[in-house]
């Protein structure tokens, strides 16, 4: 089905609902009143089952397939249409650059799940590292911002490295375990630091690239824009690369090399695969992304304490996988703004997010465990026909 | 050594088990060779030996004047050797075209810059991958050729293990192992198969096979020797007519009368 | 070193590897029958903990006050109310997803253990904040010239050497522990020889989690407290512990545990500066450990065929 496409698929399905997705994505950030966001929800929802209900999904995900460069650009306009709607607004803006960021990072841990097969349950913690990275950087040096961004990509994969040589050549559940005990690790490492300012936490400095500080607001005549706007540019342009880097990494011999490892390491080496080489790879890419995101989101928060990369935090990353479809980075955007807009919108659920979100998780298994929007078969190049 | 494939005194233990015993084979190019015996002779495991799975407990291995006794798996296959699996180990989710490419290795640039970057390069490197999976596909069922990017999960079971064999065969070999290639197919299907993996062969010019087999008419037909093992070792070798009427293959096959 | 100071070592260290023994063994039962790492295993021992709490806290209501009494009824109700969860688990979570890629049950079980976590943390009443554990045993002790030697650690130390042969003798001696490895090493088999799959699988994670609840009383215990995230803990401890020794071989588990008490002793000593250090240091030498020995001191086994 998905191989041979009988006529071109129209563009206007996957449009109409970019649009809905739009308007409705506004509606919620603005929306105040918990009765208002609670019966959105209900909207949203039943939308969703009105679509799976009448068959419609198979047409849609064929539109957004077959035209995925025209949709992906839409999708960035559509992007920065919610932003200027939001742009004096703190508290949204600060929620679309936690999204754009959280993918950025889920992107990162989906190389690690989705392609390589690796078990990585610190995502929080490597998104830690980043973040004090950027921490101790900018406070004890004058190293260039942008630098500081990098610097956090390389520290995450460092540190990883150094989690995953010892256990390359075992069963998925060691890199389970040593990274489940990193997480747990990590945080009290943190606390117990007080170079890394312990349990209070340290803070970052906000961005500046070239004497424009990202933490002022901007004037542009009689238009008044968030700080965070600032943010949301680098954001917005650190989501398209990574996207980019990831939809190509798939869609290579790499990414075959991954897939062919992660579902069957023993055939693999008997046809030239370089088991070790592809795994460490695909990790420390990862892992960079994931660092870099953290680095960029200490600045954005202005502080990085233990208590915001527990454990907990990196199963947060997990659900995002398992909810959006493991392996498919459009399911990993989708199920990010879910999995951070709903929580901070319902004030009364955030007590409960992990509790959800570990229910949430255990009935996707149960029931759809392909996630939302399940990976499709490789094509490596879209518009290619034989 | 005029001998493609030189084995000599094999031996892998598994524990208290002894798997090969003291094997000695060579193999000449561009013959086909019969490799039978019982369950449990360790057939399989003298593929999973050569093929550097298992390290060898004793005994040398010699591809192509090259010594492979240690060699790891990516070496060997390097060096010119492509098996299949008794158990058809195809990656399910993947497409037919993604399947065969894990095959061809070799032959396609892994470099990362090239793969991310230079995506003109990468394409006309992929055409090219389909055009010669393509080809191979027509061999043996033209009719898979449209379902090129579905995944081999929707396939009958013949029609995996003729996919496997693509993917064995891709990479132009030198050395093809099969591991009981015909199982759980008809007699029409597996004579079918033989004709197609022949017709290759006459395509590719240089390539020796070892076969393990349980259809002894297959056995008869397409090879030029049989190799019978019984407990690790090789108790009969020569022509199958020769090799069937033995006694002690008789007997290791039937019990001593 | 003051000798005494050194057998107060030795005796941490023995409590230590009794609990993270007693864990590890679950972990390498389940592995053994299924092929599965049943990641909430750690999270059902906090789960037996809080629920001997709960049931102390019941008998007290009920003006039961007998310290000896209350400690068998707490113990007996947590094994078994732990011993059903496991159970359940399985029934519901584990053994449908059997046939589905083995991340999803690692994924599915890691959930659960999290969902039973902030339940507790959620619903118990204050239930965010170390709990205090009921001193049940008697508080005499005996001086040993410089080492005081408190009689409820000998007791726990005792008690736990009794469930652990125990579980030796259901293995090795009856016929449910024969059932029990014959599924372990070979479920088609076993089924072939008439034994019910389904029903050895259920009973053996009610062993395993019955343990959990008896490691987590134990806990309790020791330490006279209870924290929601003490089971995470001592889950990934138990584990590690279990893959150093080799998952699926109960001594390996056992070997695995106590060495790793070992380790955090050891930890101790070299590093006394902050308390975090000795895990750091224990983990970094499993995982030197797993490198160099990836199938386990004793051999893990092996289920893969080419």
């Amino acid at each position: 089905m998905a191989g041979k496409s009988k006529s071109p698929a129209a563009l206007w399905p996957g449009l109409a609902a970019l649009a809905a997705a739009t308007v409705y994505l506004i509606a919620l950030l603005a929306a105040e009143r918990q009765a208002l966001i609670i019966s959105l929800i209900g909207v949203g929802v039943a939308a969703v089952t009105f679509v799976a209900w009448f068959r419609l999904f198979d047409a849609l995900s064929h539109s957004f397939v077959e035209n995925e460069d025209p949709l992906g650009a839409c999708a960035i306009l559509a992007v920065v249409a919610i932003a200027a709607y939001f742009r004096d607004d703190h508290f949204a803006m600060l929620l679309i650059v936690t999204v754009l960021l959280y993918s950025v990072a889920t992107l990162g841990l989906n190389i690690h799940f989705g392609y390589a097969g690796v078990l990585n349950f610190a995502g929080a913690s490597f998104f830690g590292v980043g973040a004090y990275t950027s921490a101790v950087l900018g406070t004890y040096t004058a190293v260039p911002h942008l630098i500081v961004l990098a610097a956090g990509g390389v520290a995450a994969a460092l540190v990883g490295l150094l989690l995953i040589l010892p256990v390359l050549r075992t069963r998925g559940h060691y890199a389970a375990v040593v990274t489940i005990a990193f997480a747990l690790l990590f945080k009290t490492f943190l606390e117990v630091n007080d170079v890394l300012g312990g349990p209070q936490g340290m803070q970052v400095k906000g961005m500046k690239l070239l004497n424009w500080s990202f933490n002022d607001n901007v004037e542009i005549g009689p238009i008044s824009l968030s700080f965070y706007m600032n943010y949301f540019v680098v954001s917005l342009a650190l989501l398209i690369a990574a996207f980019i880097l990831v939809r190509r990494l798939e869609r290579s011999w790499i990414g075959l090399n991954l897939d062919a490892l992660r579902l069957d390491n023993v055939a693999a080496s008997c046809f030239g695969l370089d088991v070790a080489r592809w795994k460490i790879t695909a990790f420390l890419i990862g892992n960079v992304l994931i660092g870099v995101a953290g680095a960029l989101y200490g600045m954005v928060g202005g502080f990085v304490a233990p208590n915001n990369y527990t454990f907990a935090d990196s199963l947060v990353f997990v659900s995002i996988l398992l909810l959006g479809g493991i392996g498919n980075p459009w399911g990993v955007v989708v199920a990010t703004i879910i999995v951070v807009i709903i929580p901070e919108k319902l004030q009364t659920l955030q007590e409960y997010r992990f509790l959800l979100y570990a229910l949430m998780v255990t009935a996707i298994l149960l029931f759809r465990p392909q996630g939302l929007m399940p990976r499709p078969v490789r094509r490596y190049f879209p518009e290619w026909r034989p | 050594m005029s001998g493609l494939l030189e084995v000599r005194g094999l031996t892998k233990r598994f524990g208290g088990v002894v798997a090969i015993d003291g094997l000695d084979v060579a193999i000449t190019p561009n013959e086909i060779v019969g490799l039978i015996g019982p369950n449990g002779s360790g057939k399989t495991t003298f593929f999973n030996v050569i093929t550097g799975l298992h390290a060898a407990d004793a005994g040398r291995v010699t591809f192509a004047d090259v010594d492979i006794t240690s060699a790891t798996a990516r070496t060997i296959y390097r060096a010119g050797i492509s098996r299949t699996f008794q158990h058809s180990r195809l990656s399910l989710p993947l497409s037919l075209f993604d399947n065969i490419m894990i095959g061809n290795h070799t032959r396609l640039n892994q470099g990362l810059w090239f793969n991310l970057m230079r995506r003109a390069a990468l394409r006309r490197e992929f055409e090219d991958g389909y055009r010669a999976a393509r080809a191979l596909v027509e061999v043996f069922e033209p009719a898979l050729v449209a379902r090129m990017f579905e995944p081999v999960a929707g396939l009958p079971m013949i029609d995996r293990r003729r996919i496997e064999i693509c993917r064995a065969l891709i990479s132009a070999p030198s050395l093809l192992l099969l591991d009981e290639p015909s199982a759980g197919m008809t007699h029409e299907e597996t004579t079918e198969l033989m004709d197609d993996i022949l017709l290759v062969r006459d395509r590719h010019k240089d390539l020796t096979i070892i076969i393990i087999e349980h259809e002894m008419g297959v056995i008869e037909r397409i090879t030029n020797r049989c190799i019978v093992l019984n407990f690790g070792r090789k108790i009969a070798e020569g022509p199958y007519r020769e090799v069937a009427s033995a006694r002690e293959v008789q007997e290791a096959y039937l019990g001593a009368a | 070193m003051d000798p005494g100071l050194f057998a107060q070592y030795v005796m941490n260290g023995l409590m230590l590897g009794m609990m993270y023994a007693l864990v590890a063994v679950g972990f390498t039962l389940f592995f053994g029958v299924l092929d599965v790492i049943k990641f909430s295993h750690g999270d059902v021992l906090t789960v037996g903990a809080f629920t001997a709490l709960a049931t102390f806290a019941g008998l007290q209501a009920l003006g039961l006050r007998s310290q000896w009494l209350d400690l068998v009824v707490m113990l007996a109700l947590a094994t078994l109310a732990m011993a059903v969860l496991g159970m359940a688990i399985a029934r519901y979570f584990v053994l449908p997803l059997r046939t589905a890629p083995a991340l999803n049950t690692l994924l599915i079980t890691l959930m659960l253990g999290t969902a039973l976590r902030e339940s507790v943390r959620l619903f118990y009443p204050q239930g965010a904040n170390p709990k205090h554990f009921p001193a049940l045993l008697p508080r005499g002790s005996v001086d040993l010239g410089h080492f005081n030697l408190r009689l409820d650690n000998v007791l726990i130390l005792g008690f736990g050497v009794l469930v652990i042969v125990g579980l030796q003798l259901l293995l090795n001696r009856t016929k449910l522990g024969l059932a029990i490895r014959a599924v372990a090493q070979d479920e088609e088999t076993a089924r072939a020889m008439g034994i019910n799959f389904t029903a050895i699988v259920l009973i053996t994670f009610a062993i395993g989690s019955g343990l959990a609840a008896i490691a987590g009383v134990m806990n309790g215990l020791y330490y006279n407290e209870v924290n929601f995230g003490t089971g995470l803990y001592l889950g990934v401890v138990g584990f590690s512990a279990a893959i150093i020794g080799g998952l699926g071989s109960i001594y390996g588990a056992i070997l695995g545990g106590f060495l790793f008490a070992g380790l955090q002793t050891i930890g101790t000593v070299l590093l006394p500066f902050a308390s975090a250090y000795k895990d750091v240091f224990a983990f970094a030498v499993v995982i030197a450990i797993m490198a160099w020995r990836p199938t386990g001191l004793i051999q893990e086994k092996i289920s893969e065929r080419v």
